[in-house]
């Protein structure tokens, strides 16, 4: 039975012989039969010029000729043949004899006269038993079958039923009933944008269940934004998309998730097809480098990405080959279902795709490497301008008020004799008087070992360090600012103050000797904003305590204060460095996270210490430093100025901080990063001899698979054509008009996520190892149907899911299963397990928690942490509007998976995916039933239902019932959900019926 | 009977898949489970101690005497060696003093003084060699037969290939160093592109041992039971009207084993039923020894109660100071007998525990480490170090139980312990002889994925007939 297509193949071929002359039968039996035997257990080491024993079986004359042992054979005479003879002893094939019928065939061949086919043999020509030829199915142009007749006409609604049930009637099976409306509604609502529709919606369809109020309803499903947010996901699955690297680092990818936006919107849209892969393969090229052509080549970086190379010639061609492999797998299991990758190191063992044209599709792509770019919106910058033109105004008019009151002050001040210039007010000050608390706000230290206080300091060694609470707030601008008395001058690389991120990864410091000996430094991760201050070298701190502040502005100016006096010079660094609030912590003596690296603490004593979340003027930190200066505090200047005065400063200041802010976001909008395809020189492929990276052999030209007939696998390029040619080349062949695998692998895609099942089972694999079209003819239907409609997806969607097949009820019948136990024949539409995200998403809507925020960077469900050189990935919880958005927005690291997600099958990116295993579990019950997430949001149902229908329980079980089934309980079902209620509360409920078949299959 | 079973998971026919789709659903078989297999099944189960960092071979299990009339010469190869910080210093000798044990007269150093003890029960693999020198690649390679991410692990191919035999645990357990996961974190033992059940699933202390055993806040236990009993009511009714859904039937038993599962995690993680002799040969309540004593303790339980492979890692993540792994580059002496400390006592017990339980002979021990050390010192070119930096040409790794030739060694290692040079093993050998030793040919332990007929063994694996008993 499973052998039913290639033996009915066979047959078929055998049975037209008959037609054909003798000589031209035999030619086809040599390249049917004997051929694929010789190419396939032969032809590896007995072709081509140093074939071993000087005998060469790839064409007829050489072979005769035969090698040094003499002919291979004698025509008609086995016994007296070498070939037969080195066959039956075992000796022929080295390693694994021969299986006793190919050596038959071998043996009556010879007998018959030993007639020759093809020449050079063409092992691809036929399929055989155990591969698939240029005959193969899936490589055959569509087919435009007439739409069969069958006998129940009235279940006929598109030609797809009429398709489907032809074979149905034949088995002597038929439709099931069509489903109840209320399951209907819910299908294809699970289906076409994975949440369940409100009870409103159910009861208006239940209400009118005509054709013309689905087909209504199917028109608005497939025109709502969540259709695209579905459908996208799916797509994600094929295009292993995955927000990590990978591999030993596996870091974080802060700029993929526009090929996600892209993807939906890409649906929402209903882009056709073609233009949908064209963009998705050269999109930057087609497109100039644009924000959208940007987003969708990120499909070719989406995958793994190893960044740990190595150092050898060897080890670096190992990694590109591999890199490339990855991508060639990708590009042909995603767009034609051929797996290209598996012609890497030989000939495709079960397709007809040859190792030439495997190189041949990894010149097409040898440009693209993986990196990050960016793209100027232009459209914010006349904004910009505007912002800008009334900032100048402004200025001075602020100006011009200060001017004067400072005046006032300062006057005033030489009248009334010397008085200390108020220090500016810092956000944190730790006196170290008789312990480690910030005297003004919640960041309280902690001594890690012997950091201690004495005498009215933090004395610390070069073992011991001090940490606090985490800031509350994020940072941008600061000052950093610490009263030191150090140990020696000798030291190197400890800090007087630091503010880190909590791993210490990044951060920024005030560090004494750590580049230069005797020099103060703004310390930062790997030097990135450290520059020398070129000051003279400290001579005095370890005798009297110094004064050391750090003014970091917005414009990345970094400016050292010594003793409240410039120290050398100011310099402009790479950039500010914000911190994110509660994600940074201030450290006192040790430079940096982790504790115990060689030379990261300081010695002495910090006898204060203070941390602004502003960038001071010199004359604040002249102020705060002690040194008698003309630094006015903000409370002195606004002393000075009238009522009038103040407050029309106080207007023009916050007009001020809103039009920088305003200014702020637009210029980092109008520059936008992407993780995508930062293309390279091409450079020089080269065939590889048994995939060997060191092994070199001709050059080759871009170009593609020919088995593929109708569409030249040739792209007429140099070998030295530019990266563009290649791929708008090979974008062209893969979506040409004349690629009968383009359109028929997408629409199998679209019908195994309508079904469960594609009518090929295997989404990525047409080839021979895949499995077989249950209805060829009707793939082909829906192939041409798409291309009819422009590859525009949508109309494929509505007559799929307008058709019977689509519609009928699920439920079991017996006698239909014992005939098709897998339901191929679609006796009825499977119940199918609803996906991990559909899951949690129908939790978050129905809970009334789902955030609808569509777009931009994922949200983060996990913890991040980095530790020398690779990195961990954690699943947190935790209430936060951000963590309630689609699951498809989730932040998507490989190895991150969250508990709930992980064990309802979402797969880990790591490579591509075409189908989900739908796997029914102990621990996956566990998780539905335990997950933080899952109680949160039965409490959150429990609380909408306690709202929305009042104290009564009964009350409370008829909304928690309609919300999650879409539908009212029976009469006992009420009894015992009133029960549940009543005892433990509308929560207990919600998370029963989380678990509940009803909400967790779709029927 | 089972090649059949493996030639429908390739060449389905008409209803191949959604035939197989049905199978997975809490199949409890595995996809060789009761085949006529070709060889004796000498291993039902197996637990896996993994040294994550790199364990120096030189030092522990290698005996090289040549080394003591070498130290302080110069390696004086040509090629440059693939190690990972290139600083190839003089050799040096061991650290440790060797000696003959047990019947066998096994070369074991003092820095497993225990285990030593169990020499005559050891089958120790002088000839490992491995592709990366790099601790992940490396990790990976071990657990999985490749050096990438998204390749089921040992454990997953044997829970896919072997089933469970108990429904209440799940069938492949992994006991993380209490210093935390090795780097990698869950991709070691990840199922890949298997089903999901064949995941490693990570079995810790505190109040929720597996992930989501219990609600994450608490519930009272008669809403709990109440709300369970209502659910077992609602799917039981729907199950009525929907006809019997082997999908549908399934989910309800799964919520039956959840419940056994909820029993069986805390019967088996409760040490407190041990006699105290047994807490005392593990080491439980000692301090060095505590966390690998009650692991080791915990794997012996999980075996007992069925669960296929056991995975116990020693060592956390690789970097960080001081070390909480095997990566010995400062000092060989100074890590390597902190380290040895806290499992030897624990990992001897286990194999003297199983052996006088009966189940040693059905348990495959494997005591594995992702690579070795150079027997040169990682210093400067004139200088003896007191630190080793990675070696991936030759190092030792042991395995014990289930039907192997004990009290032995196999393959061997140059004079110095640079390179393997007799019987050498890569992984994929290792792997394929592991799977022989459950019955299972491994080029026969296959699973589709994308075009490819996937095995545990890439397209490679000698199994080594050497070490069978």
């Amino acid at each position: 039975m499973r052998h039913c297509f290639s033996y009915g193949l066979f047959a078929l071929v055998l049975a037209g012989q008959g037609a054909l002359d003798s000589q031209a039968q035999e030619r086809d039996t040599f390249d049917q039969a004997v051929a694929p035997i010789l190419a396939n257990r032969c032809l590896e080491c007995h072709r081509g010029a140093d074939a071993q024993g000087g005998l060469d079986l790839s064409q007829q004359g050489k072979a005769l000729r035969g090698g040094e042992s003499g002919p291979a054979w004698r025509a008609g005479k086995p016994l007296e043949s070498l070939l037969w003879e080195r066959v039956a002893n075992g000796e022929m094939p080295p390693k694994k004899p021969l299986p006793e019928n190919e050596r038959e065939v071998l043996r009556k061949w010879i007998a018959d006269g030993a007639a020759w086919g093809t020449d050079t043999i063409d092992p691809f020509r036929f399929t055989t038993e155990s591969r698939a030829g240029t005959d193969w199915w899936s490589l055959q142009p569509l087919r435009d079958s007439q739409v069969p007749v069958v006998r129940n006409r009235d279940r006929v609604r598109n030609p797809v039923d009429a398709f489907v049930l032809a074979r149905l009637e034949s088995a002597e099976l038929g439709f099931a009933e069509d489903a109840a409306p209320r399951q209907l509604i819910r299908r294809v609502y699970l289906d076409l944008i994975g949440l369940p529709p409100t009870p409103a919606e159910v009861a208006a369809f239940v209400e009118d269940p005509s054709d013309a109020a689905y087909g209504e309803m199917v028109d608005r499903l497939l025109k709502s934004k969540h259709y695209g947010e579905r459908w996208g996901r799916h797509w994600l699955d094929v295009a292993r998309f995955g927000e990590s690297d990978g591999f030993e680092r596996n870091g974080p990818r802060n700029h993929l998730w526009h090929y996600r936006d892209w993807v939906i919107d890409a649906f929402n849209a209903d882009m056709p097809y073609d233009e949908f892969a064209r963009l998705q393969i050269a999109g930057d090229v087609l497109r100039n480098n644009s924000p959208t052509g940007l987003a969708a080549a990120g499909f070719w970086v989406a995958g793994v990405h190893n960044t740990v190379v190595g150092g050898s010639e060897f080890m670096k061609r190992v990694a590109r080959e591999d890199e490339l492999e990855e991508m060639v797998g990708a590009l042909g299991q995603t767009f034609v279902g051929l797996t290209f990758n598996c012609s890497r190191c030989h000939d495709h063992k079960f397709d007809p795709i040859r190792q030439r044209e495997y190189y041949r599709l990894t010149a097409a792509i040898s440009g693209v490497r993986h990196g990050e770019k960016e793209a100027v919106e232009t459209r914010f910058h006349e904004q910009i301008e505007i912002l800008e033109q009334e900032l100048k105004t402004l200025n001075p008019m602020i100006a011009g008020l200060e001017t004067k009151a400072r005046k006032a002050v300062l006057a005033a001040r030489k009248t009334k004799g010397k008085k200390p210039a108020t220090p500016p007010k810092p956000y944190a000050q730790w006196e170290f008087e008789s312990d480690l608390q910030d005297s003004l706000g919640e960041l309280h230290g902690k001594a890690y070992g012997s950091a201690r206080i004495e005498n009215g300091g933090l004395v610390l060694d070069q073992q011991s360090y001090v940490e606090t609470a985490a800031l509350p707030i994020g940072v941008k601008e600061k000052t950093l600012e610490a009263w030191v008395l150090l140990a020696n001058l000798k030291q190197r690389g400890g800090s007087a103050l630091t503010l880190q991120t909590k791993s210490g990864v990044i951060f920024d410091a005030i560090v004494f000797g750590e580049r230069e000996a005797g020099q103060w430094m703004a310390g930062s991760n790997g030097f990135v904003r450290t520059k020398s201050f070129v000051a003279p070298v400290e001579s005095k701190a370890d005798k009297e305590p110094v004064h050391f502040a750090i003014v970091y502005r917005a414009d990345g100016s970094i400016t050292g204060y010594r003793n409240g006096t410039l120290y050398g010079k100011s310099y402009k660094s790479s950039g500010l460095q914000s911190y994110q609030a509660g994600d940074s912590t201030v450290l006192f003596g040790l430079r940096h996270k982790p504790a115990g690296g060689p030379n990261r603490n300081l010695a002495g004593r910090i006898l204060r210490a203070q941390l602004h979340l502003t960038a001071l003027s010199p004359a604040a930190v002249a102020a705060s430093a002690g040194v008698e200066s003309d630094y006015v505090a903000e409370e002195e200047l606004v002393a000075a100025l009238s009522p009038t005065e103040r407050s029309r400063r106080q207007e023009f200041l916050t007009r001020r901080a809103s039009l920088l802010q305003r200014t702020a976001e637009l210029r980092s909008k109008s520059k936008v990063k992407f993780y995508t395809v930062a293309p390279g020189n091409p450079g020089t492929t080269y065939f590889l001899t048994r995939g060997d990276v060191m092994k070199r052999g001709e050059v080759m030209t871009p170009g593609a698979v020919s088995a593929v007939r109708g569409v030249t696998a040739d792209f007429g390029l140099a070998a030295d054509a530019s990266d563009a040619d290649r791929r708008v080349r090979l974008a062209a062949w893969i979506t040409s008009d004349k690629n009968p695998l383009f359109p028929r692998v997408m629409v199998n895609r679209l019908w195994h996520y309508h079904f469960g099942t594609g009518i090929v089972e295997t989404p990525n694999d047409f080839g021979f190892n895949g499995g077989r079209p249950s209805h060829p003819r009707l793939l082909d239907w829906l192939a041409i149907t798409l291309r009819q409609a422009d590859y525009r997806l949508k109309a494929v969607h509505k007559v799929i899911v307008t058709s019977t097949a689509y519609r009928q009820g699920s439920k079991f019948r017996p006698a239909a299963h014992r005939r098709d136990a897998g339901n191929r024949l679609l006796w009825r539409k499977s119940p199918q397990r609803v996906e991990a995200e559909v899951l949690r998403d129908s939790i978050l809507a129905v809970a009334g928690k789902l955030n609808l925020q569509a777009g931009g960077p994922g949200f983060v469900d996990v913890s991040i942490t980095p530790n020398n050189g690779t990195t961990y990935y954690e699943p947190i919880d935790k209430e936060d509007e951000q963590l309630h958005r689609r699951t498809v927005y989730r932040f998507w690291p490989r190895g991150g998976r969250s508990a709930l997600l992980d064990t309802f099958d979402c797969p880990d990116p790591s490579s591509t995916a075409p189908r989900r295993t739908v796997t029914t579990t102990p621990l996956q019950a566990l998780s539905l039933l335990n997950n933080s997430f899952v109680l949160r949001m039965a409490g959150h149902l429990g609380a909408r239902a306690r709202r929305e229908a009042g104290a009564g329980a009964a009350h409370q079980v008829r909304r928690i019932y309609e919300l999650t089934l879409s539908r009212q309980p029976d009469a006992e079902e009420a009894k015992l959900a009133v029960q549940l209620v009543e005892r433990h509360g509308a929560a207990a409920l919600s998370r029963a019926l989380f678990n509940s078949n009803e909400f967790v299959v779709s029927q | 009977m089972y090649q059949g079973k493996r030639r429908d998971f390739f060449h389905w026919g008409a209803q191949g898949i959604a035939a197989t789709a049905l199978l997975s659903l809490l199949e409890r078989d595995g996809v060789v489970q009761g085949a006529a297999a070709s060889h004796p099944v000498r291993a039902k189960r197996a637990i896996h101690i993994c040294l994550i960092g790199g364990m120096s071979h030189v030092d522990s299990f290698d005996y090289k005497p040549e080394l003591v009339k070498y130290h302080g010469k110069p390696l004086g190869a040509s090629e440059k060696p693939d190690i990972f910080f290139g600083q190839v210093g003089l050799l040096r000798q061991h650290d440790w003093e060797f000696k003959q044990r047990g019947q066998s007269g096994l070369w074991i150093s003092e820095m497993w003084p225990h285990i030593a003890e169990q020499a005559d029960d050891l089958t120790l693999l002088r000839s490992m060699v491995s592709d990366s020198a790099n601790h992940t690649p490396a990790l990976f390679v071990q657990n999985s037969g490749f050096q990438f991410n998204g390749f089921p692990s040992l454990g997953s191919w044997l829970s896919y290939g072997m089933g469970t035999e108990t429904e209440a645990l799940p069938a492949y357990v992994v006991l993380p160093d209490s210093r935390g996961g090795p780097n990698g974190g869950a991709s070691n033992w990840t199922n890949g592109f298997l089903p999901a059940q064949h995941q490693g699933v990570v079995l810790r202390g505190g109040a929720q041992p597996v992930r989501d055993l219990f609600p994450a806040r608490a519930i009272d236990r008669v809403e709990e039971a109440e709300t369970r009993e209502f659910l077992r009511l609602v799917n039981r009714r729907h199950l009525a009207q929907a006809g019997q859904d082997a999908a549908l039937e399934a989910r309800v038993r799964s919520y039956e084993l959840a419940a056994q599962m909820q029993m069986s995690v805390p019967e088996v993680s409760d040490l407190a039923g041990e006699t105290a002799a047994t807490r005392a040969m593990y080491g439980v309540d000692e301090e060095h020894t505590g966390d690998a004593g009650r692991r080791c303790l915990l794997g012996r339980r999980l075996l007992e109660r069925g669960v296929r492979f056991v995975q116990i890692y020693s060592g956390g993540p690789i970097a960080g100071n001081p070390r909480a792994s095997w990566d010995a580059h400062e000092s060989v002496k100074q890590n390597h007998s902190f380290e040895a400390g806290r499992i030897d006592k624990p990992v001897a017990a286990l194999l003297r525990d199983l052996k006088q339980r009966g189940m040693l002979a059905e348990t495959l021990v494997l005591f594995t480490t992702e690579f070795g050390r150079t027997p040169f010192a990682q210093s400067a070119a004139n200088q003896v170090g007191p630190g080793r930096d990675h070696n991936r040409y030759g190092f030792s790794c042991w395995m014990a139980g289930a039907g192997l030739k004990t009290g032995t060694s196999y393959g061997a290692t140059d004079d110095i312990g640079w390179k393997a040079v007799e019987n050498p093993m890569p992984w994929h050998d290792f792997h394929a002889t592991v799977l022989h030793l459950f019955g299972i040919d491994h080029e026969q332990l296959t699973y589709y994925h994308n075009g490819i007929r996937r095995r545990l063994t890439n397209v490679h694996g000698d199994v080594a007939e050497g070490i069978f008993a």
